[in-house]
């Protein structure tokens, strides 16, 4: 049996968190500039990484490193 | 901001078209850009502001094939600032810690009580998904990897994961919008 399937437009949430990688990256991207569907869903879950980040704030100090805030 | 596109990446530029564009996207992505980076980069304004920079130079290199459509460019900025922070934190080496999403109670939120409200929102969504869905994101996504690097660790192929998070995103934007913290 080969691997399963998955539809390509499932994608678009690992593109949106921009976990892909890259070779795939590449191809979601040609894929949604003409699919509307895509760009659709995209526009909608926009939001969630940022959302997501509000989780990340604890680790602001491992962070900074040479990049101290001014 | 001001637009500092180093003098080597103009070289390419043939049209006063691209000079146009650039500027542009500073004027209208600059800062709303720059505010939402300064998440991931943990309120590191100058790494945030090198991310907004090397984002809006690859919007602005791939011109040609971006529709001017502002809510898809928009998502797309914020697809490719992620994968500039992302990266740098990969070759920092920096690994977020190997913990379950943290309580809100643990969570000092630079911008005050309204961010920790929002963690904890957010990490109460988190637990409402299903193990599979919740997995998905958090050894992807929280845990800077990408989707090759998460399914050898989960051991299920790509696919998969593509497929769990997927279905996590949208039952997680479900949950947030119910909660009334996603629109
Ligand atoms: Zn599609």
């Amino acid at each position: 049996m080969s691997a399963p399937s998955h539809d390509v437009h499932e994608d678009v949430a690992a593109y949106a968190l921009g976990v892909l990688d890259e070779a795939d990256h590449q191809a979601f991207e040609r894929h949604l500039m003409s699919c509307e569907e895509c760009q659709a869903e995209l526009r909608e879950m926009s939001e969630v990484p940022g959302l997501l980040d509000a989780l990340r704030d604890d680790r602001s100090d491992t962070l900074s490193g040479d990049h101290t805030p001014r | 901001m001001p637009c500092r596109i180093p003098e080597s990446r103009l070289e390419s530029v043939k049209t006063n078209n691209d000079h146009i564009l650039a500027e542009e996207l500073y004027q209208e992505f600059g800062a709303p850009l720059l505010r939402h980076v300064l998440r991931s980069t943990g309120g590191d304004l100058q790494w945030a502001e090198d991310v907004v920079q090397e984002t809006l130079l690859r919007a602005w290199r791939n011109a040609g094939n971006l529709r001017r459509e502002r809510g898809l460019l928009w998502a797309w900025l914020l697809t490719v600032a992620r994968r500039v922070v992302i990266d740098e934190r990969r070759r920092r080496g920096v690994r977020p810690r190997e913990t379950e999403p943290p309580d809100a109670d643990a969570v000092p939120a630079p911008d005050g009580a309204e961010r920790a409200l929002e963690a904890m929102l957010v990490s109460e969504a988190l637990r409402q998904l299903s193990p599979e869905h919740r997995e998905a994101i958090e050894q992807t996504y929280l845990r800077d990897r990408t989707i090759g690097e998460a399914a050898e660790i989960l051991g299920v192929p790509p696919g998969t994961v593509k497929s769990r998070l997927y279905y996590g995103i949208r039952a997680l934007r479900g949950i947030l919008k119910e909660k009334g913290v996603a629109s």
